[in-house]
């Protein structure tokens, strides 16, 4: 009770030592260096290195990304794991950070800590990222693959057709068609898609 | 000879137009004394070079992607899968040919329908949806490399052997 | 094809001018030929040229040519379907570079061992051949001359060359390609059973509850079985499949009990699923009690090496590698309880809960299970060992010949089973599973034949590896290899294989319809007929016995292998092959020719040439004067009517789609050993294991031991052989088919990413793939069909350019000297 008291009365009255300035640049500094730092942290934990120390995305979703488009191409432009599953919006990135604390709960509690676990949720945390897809307008595929950009005339037929009827027209959004692209699909028996 | 022959582009299917049937029999009887005067070395027309060298392998040639249907030796050959199948999953889980081959899909797809012969069990009668006999696409139907065949072949398709025989006898 | 822009313009002006002119014209010119008389295509059955599925195909001829086929629908084994090499069997014969003339090495109009080939006549080559063949028995005997045959061969084809070999020339040295494949099983059913080939048959693909893959990717090796058993379990979901395997191939898509495990572990990790089922109580003590015997095995038992080799030098039991001692069920329980869950799991990569579902799958009296292997089993330094601890598990849990409980070794090749194993064509058998090693075998030969007591000897011959060793070494000089590749197919080409052919002490024939790298090794080539050019039969691995007709003419001058078997024969005479004493004691036979003795016995020329089908050619009958593929058949079948192995009379395979045998009184066994099914076990015993004496099985007790060479230091990967979908053995066939070749054109070394990543190797890099016999450049593949672990690769052995066995080394089962191509160490290195 003292001790709190003392506190709430240091906090409520004027600086008695400290000049307004000190108070001020200082505060201005410590909030930078603690931005700094928060940010730092922040993405640090948006990095490939940091999602595949966890054996769960290593042995599972980063192996199956290793054959496919988006980490061995022509032109060796790669996408990690953030490019895709972390919004590059701040607010929609911090939310995305929020809710991670469950998979920081699943780590401690091994909710997917084997293969055959990590198969029974391979559903769920697809139909996760398939809703965000869905919701943001495949928002994080856009971040490198313009429409705009895409030059028809170096694609195959197939692509064309497609981009041209649904792409282009907004009639399909990225993740409509191009589910699995990057991780091997569940098995979509179970889903209600 | 054979080296000419894999550095051509990808060739359409090997069987041959009217003409060239009469020189399948030209080929037979030069193919002979051709082989007759080839070294020993150059006999295995598949290897091309002796047995005891360590040969360079051919570059990996790229898998076709022009979505040009090819015509088919015959109506029963599966058709060859005109365009690139990296990464499509067919497995327990998904089967991703489907998602545009599937009777549903093709509208979106503009794909071609797999045959109603994909829809029967073993028994010939037709199930509501692919039969399991049929879910790995890939033991009928591959790819193709753009490459040019390692050997000629002379198969010879029935309209050929058709429009042969009726242009025989119209020159009776 | 696609009709050039200029003949449909042509087309169309022809059919506009004869319209003009009030001509007309053609059917085709309209676009579209409708004729029935035209139109109308005569269809034959046929047996799949390829693997031991045993397919039945239809096929179109029209004009001479094979114009289409088709999967037969009426067939049992796979009611319409193919796969896709299946698809393009009309285009098989019709390579372009198919040999029409013999070629003889020649220099100066004279044979020359290292003459260029010239094309000669038949007269010619056999002259030459027969020439060869008489110095060497003069000069060394009868064990100076070979024959490589085939799993590919026709029935009649190997029993006529059984008998040219055996009897003729009096020579054990006959071995198929078969034993590269399927040695081992034989083993395994000889030591476990006493019987060849398995008791059950595909029918048990719509019955069983779980598969369980050893070593065999059927996804692409089998694939009609494969879609049997994808029908299974996509239709039954309660079915599940479990695969185990080196690495993970496209049976993993469908695998609901994936295993990668440490190559040679397989041997521990099968005592341990037998240790389970004895210590969960899941024995069925019955069946054990009244159908099985149990015996300890001989181990260290060396791996197949020339025996100067130190592993070799160092094993025990290299001499009595098949042997083994009576033990009792207790002591077998004692055995087995050393493989525990932990040590089992460490020793073999796979996870615990893993190997505890497969032993529970196993266990679980109401699951009935399928067994399914290949390759990976067989082509194995244990191989034999691996055979006998499947059929442990099956015969301690009862599940055995039942529908849908089978142990089933699938067989690699068309008529491994039709051919080699049933006829004998090995160095070490008769037909209808008889030995040469027993008097009393021999004589029952002898007497079918014909021919008198003595005739056949009694040494075992030289088997596939040791045939190539013999060759290098100079002591085996006359040889022909027919329907086989084994130039390319034999392991450690470059210190056995090859310096065998090129010996100048050797005179070495091929047979083939193709020039291939065993044809470019070799000093005579004789043009063949292949496939459907030819009156064939076929028998796969469920035991169906399937026949073809002759259906279009062989190109130039190619024969079948049956007639040049025959024809051969006549170039000899017994005074010049047999012994002075043989010749002495039956003064009948002297004065004829082999052909007489062999063929125009009175049996093999029994049936005339009016029997022969008035719808289609069969060339040998027309050239020899009778029905001589119905004549073989029927005297080859009287060895195993009676015995267990009843074949049904010659002419109603022609009619039917193949008859799984024994077939007693019109009706094929589906599953052997049990009563009710099987004719040969006595009505009131239930289950009756007839090859064996006391008709009862055998479990075996073997442990593991290590492979013969493991990856170490220096050579610090696995190399796995093996084959791709597309491409059947060595490629001569299917790589001569554009789409197929076009499909997967050559070899890769199919490397983890990492691996690659840290050797400075990425997808498409060249690769040196050294072992301590020899290399190959290949390309790497990262990402393909097949996903390996780390530290190994695989490589095919399709691709003429990338003869991969120059790398491999030839150890084998010691028992059943059957080479391992699944495992030997490699080290990688950029180029």
């Amino acid at each position: 009770m003292g001790a709190l008291q003392r506190v709430w009365r240091t906090l409520s009255r004027p600086s008695v030592h400290f000049s307004l300035g000190f108070l001020t640049i200082g505060g201005f500094i410590a909030g930078i260096i603690f931005w700094g730092a928060f940010n730092t942290a922040l993405e640090f934990t948006n990095t490939e290195s940091f999602c595949v120390s966890c054996h769960e995305m290593r042995d599972n979703v980063f192996a199956e990304l290793k054959t496919t488009i988006h980490y061995n191409n022509r032109s060796g432009v790669r996408a990690t794991c953030p490019d895709c599953h972390v919004p590059h919006e701040w607010t929609n990135k911090i939310a995305r950070k929020m809710a991670a604390s469950k998979e920081v709960w699943g780590k401690i509690f091994g909710t997917i800590s084997t293969e055959e676990k990590f198969e029974a949720h391979r559903l769920e945390l697809a139909q996760h990222e398939w809703a965000r897809f869905e919701a943001n307008n495949s928002l994080e595929c856009r971040n490198c693959h313009e429409a705009g950009s895409m030059d028809f005339t170096r694609q195959s037929q197939r692509a064309v057709e497609q981009h041209e009827r649904f792409l282009v027209t907004g009639e399909k959004t990225c993740i409509d068609c191009h589910k699995g692209i990057a991780h091997h699909l569940p098995d979509l028996a179970e889903s209600t898609q | 000879m054979r080296n000419v022959a894999r550095h051509l582009g990808a060739l359409p299917s090997a069987a041959l137009s009217s003409a060239a049937i009469l020189s399948l029999f030209g080929a037979l009887l030069l193919a002979a004394p051709l082989l007759a005067q080839m070294t020993a070395d150059e006999l295995a027309t598949l290897r091309g070079g002796p047995i005891a060298e360590t040969l360079e392998p051919m570059p990996m040639p790229p898998v076709s992607n022009r979505d040009v249907r090819q015509v088919r030796n015959y109506p029963e050959q599966p058709p060859v899968i005109p365009h690139k199948i990296d990464g499509y999953q067919v497995d327990r889980n998904a089967n991703k040919c489907l998602t545009c081959h599937s009777r549903t899909a093709i509208e979106v797809s503009q794909a071609p329908m797999l045959s109603i012969t994909h829809f029967m069990d073993r028994d010939g009668q037709s199930l509501a949806t692919v039969s399991p006999r049929r879910y790995f696409c890939n033991q009928c139907h591959v790819v193709q490399t753009e490459t040019g065949p390692a050997v000629p072949n002379t198969f010879v398709d029935i309209d050929s052997i058709l429009r042969q025989d009726a242009g025989a006898s119209q020159q009776q | 094809m696609s009709i050039s822009r200029r003949d449909y313009m042509k087309a169309q002006a022809i059919a506009a001018a004869a319209a003009a002119a009030g001509m007309a014209v053609p059917g085709e010119a309209a676009n579209l030929v409708t004729e029935r008389e035209k139109t109308e295509l005569v269809w034959s059955k046929a047996a799949c040229r390829f693997c031991g599925t045993g397919c039945s195909v239809m096929v179109a001829t029209k004009d001479g040519q094979v114009v289409a086929t088709h999967g037969d629908v009426k067939a049992e084994v796979n009611r319409g379907l193919n796969c896709v090499k299946g698809y393009f069997l009309a285009k098989i014969l019709y390579g372009g570079d198919r040999l029409t003339q013999p070629l003889l090495r020649m220099r100066d109009g004279q044979y020359s061992k290292d003459g260029d080939f010239e094309a000669v006549s038949w007269e010619r080559a056999f002259d030459e051949m027969a020439a060869q063949f008489k110095r060497v028995l003069k000069e060394k005997g009868p064990e100076a001359v070979g024959m490589f045959g085939s799993g590919q061969w026709t029935v009649w084809e190997g029993y006529a060359a059984s008998k040219l070999m055996k009897a003729g020339f009096r020579s054990n040295n006959i071995d198929p390609n078969a034993r590269h494949c399927m040695a081992s099983a034989v083993a395994g059913f000889i030591r476990t059973f006493g019987i060849d080939e398995p008791m059950g048959c595909y029918d048990d693909f719509e019955n069983a509850d779980a598969f369980v893959l050893w070593g065999s990717n059927m996804a692409e090796m089998h694939p009609i079985l494969w879609t049997r058993l994808t029908d299974r379990r996509l239709s039954a979901p309660h079915v599940k499949v479990a695969v185990l395997s080196t690495f993970e191939n496209r049976c993993f898509d469908l695998a609901d009990i994936p295993m990668v495990f440490t190559p040679q572990s397989d041997l521990a990790i099968l005592n341990y699923i037998a240790k389970t089922i004895i210590e969960s109580g899941k024995v069925n003590e019955d069946f054990v009690g009244k159908h099985v015997n149990f015996a300890r095995g001989n181990t260290d038992i060396g791996y197949g090496l020339r025996p100067e080799h130190p592993l070799e030098q160092a094993a025990s039991n290299a001499g009595k590698a098949g042997g083994s001692t009576p033990m009792s069920f207790e002591d077998y329980a004692a055995f087995v309880a050393d493989y525990d869950l932990a040590h089992v799991s460490a020793l073999s990569g796979v996870p615990e809960n893993r190997l505890e579902a497969l032993a529970e799958l196993y266990g679980d009296p109401d699951t009935k299970v399928m067994s399914l292997w290949t390759m990976g089993v067989n082509q194995h330094t244990r191989g034999v060992w691996v055979n006998n601890l499947l059929y442990n598990i099956h015969l301690l849990t009862g599940k055995i010949s039942e529908p849908g409980n089978s142990p089933f070794s699938l067989t690699g090749q068309p008529s491994a089973c039709g051919t080699a194993r049933e006829v004998g064509t090995f160095a070490h058998r008769l037909p209808a599973d008889l030995l040469v090693a027993k008097e009393e075998h021999r004589e029952i030969a002898e007497a079918i034949w014909k021919l008198p007591k003595g005739t056949i000897p009694g040494k075992v011959g030289y088997h596939a590896v040791l045939q190539n060793r013999m060759l290098k070494d100079g002591k085996l000089n006359a040889y022909w290899v027919q329907v086989n590749n084994n130039m390319q197919a034999a392991p450690n080409l470059n210190e056995e294989g090859f310096p065998g052919y090129r010996n100048p002490e050797n005179f070495i024939v091929v047979s083939d319809a193709y020039p291939t790298v065993t044809a470019q090794a070799a000093d005579l080539i004789l043009p063949t007929a292949m496939w459907v050019e030819k009156e064939g039969a076929y028998g796969n691995a469920e035991r169906r016995t399937q026949f073809w007709h002759q259906l279009v003419d062989a190109p130039g001058e190619s024969k079948s292998d049956l007639w040049q078997l025959v024809e051969f024969s006549k170039r000899f005479t017994t005074d010049e092959v047999w012994p002075q004493d043989l010749l002495d004691a039956n003064p009948d036979y002297r004065g004829k020719t082999l052909y007489e003795v062999l063929y125009a016995n009175g049996q093999v020329d029994a049936f005339p040439l009016e029997e022969t089908s008035p719808d289609y050619a069969n060339h040998e009958s027309e050239d020899f004067g009778f029905y001589i593929q119905k004549g073989l058949f029927e005297e080859y079948a009287a060895f195993g009517r009676g015995h267990g192995h009843d074949l049904a009379p010659f002419d109603v395979y022609h009619e039917v789609r193949g008859l799984r045998w024994p077939v007693v009184d019109g009706q094929e066994t589906r599953w052997r050993f049990r009563e009710g099914y099987d004719p040969y076990v006595e009505p009131g015993s239930g289950v009756q294991f007839y090859g064996k004496a006391d008709k009862r099985a055998v479990i075996y007790a073997l442990p593991y031991e290590p492979p013969a060479e493991s990856p170490d230091e220096e050579y610090d990967f696995w190399l796995v052989t093996g084959r791709v979908l597309e491409h059947w053995h060595s490629g001569s066939m299917t790589q001569r088919v554009p789409e197929l070749h076009r499909a997967f054109p050559e070899a890769l070394a199919f490397m983890h990413p990492d691996d690659a990543a840290d050797k400075g190797l990425r997808r498409g890099s060249k690769v040196l793939v050294k072992s301590r016999r020899g290399e190959i450049i290949s390309r790497v593949e990262t990402r393909g069909r097949n996903k390996v672990p780390r530290g190994l690769i695989f490589v095919p052995w399709f691709d003429a350019r990338q003869l991969i066995n120059k790398v491999t080394l030839d150890a084998t089962d010691p028992i059943s000297k059957q080479t391992d191509f699944k495992k030997c160490a490699v080290k990688l290195e950029a180029v």
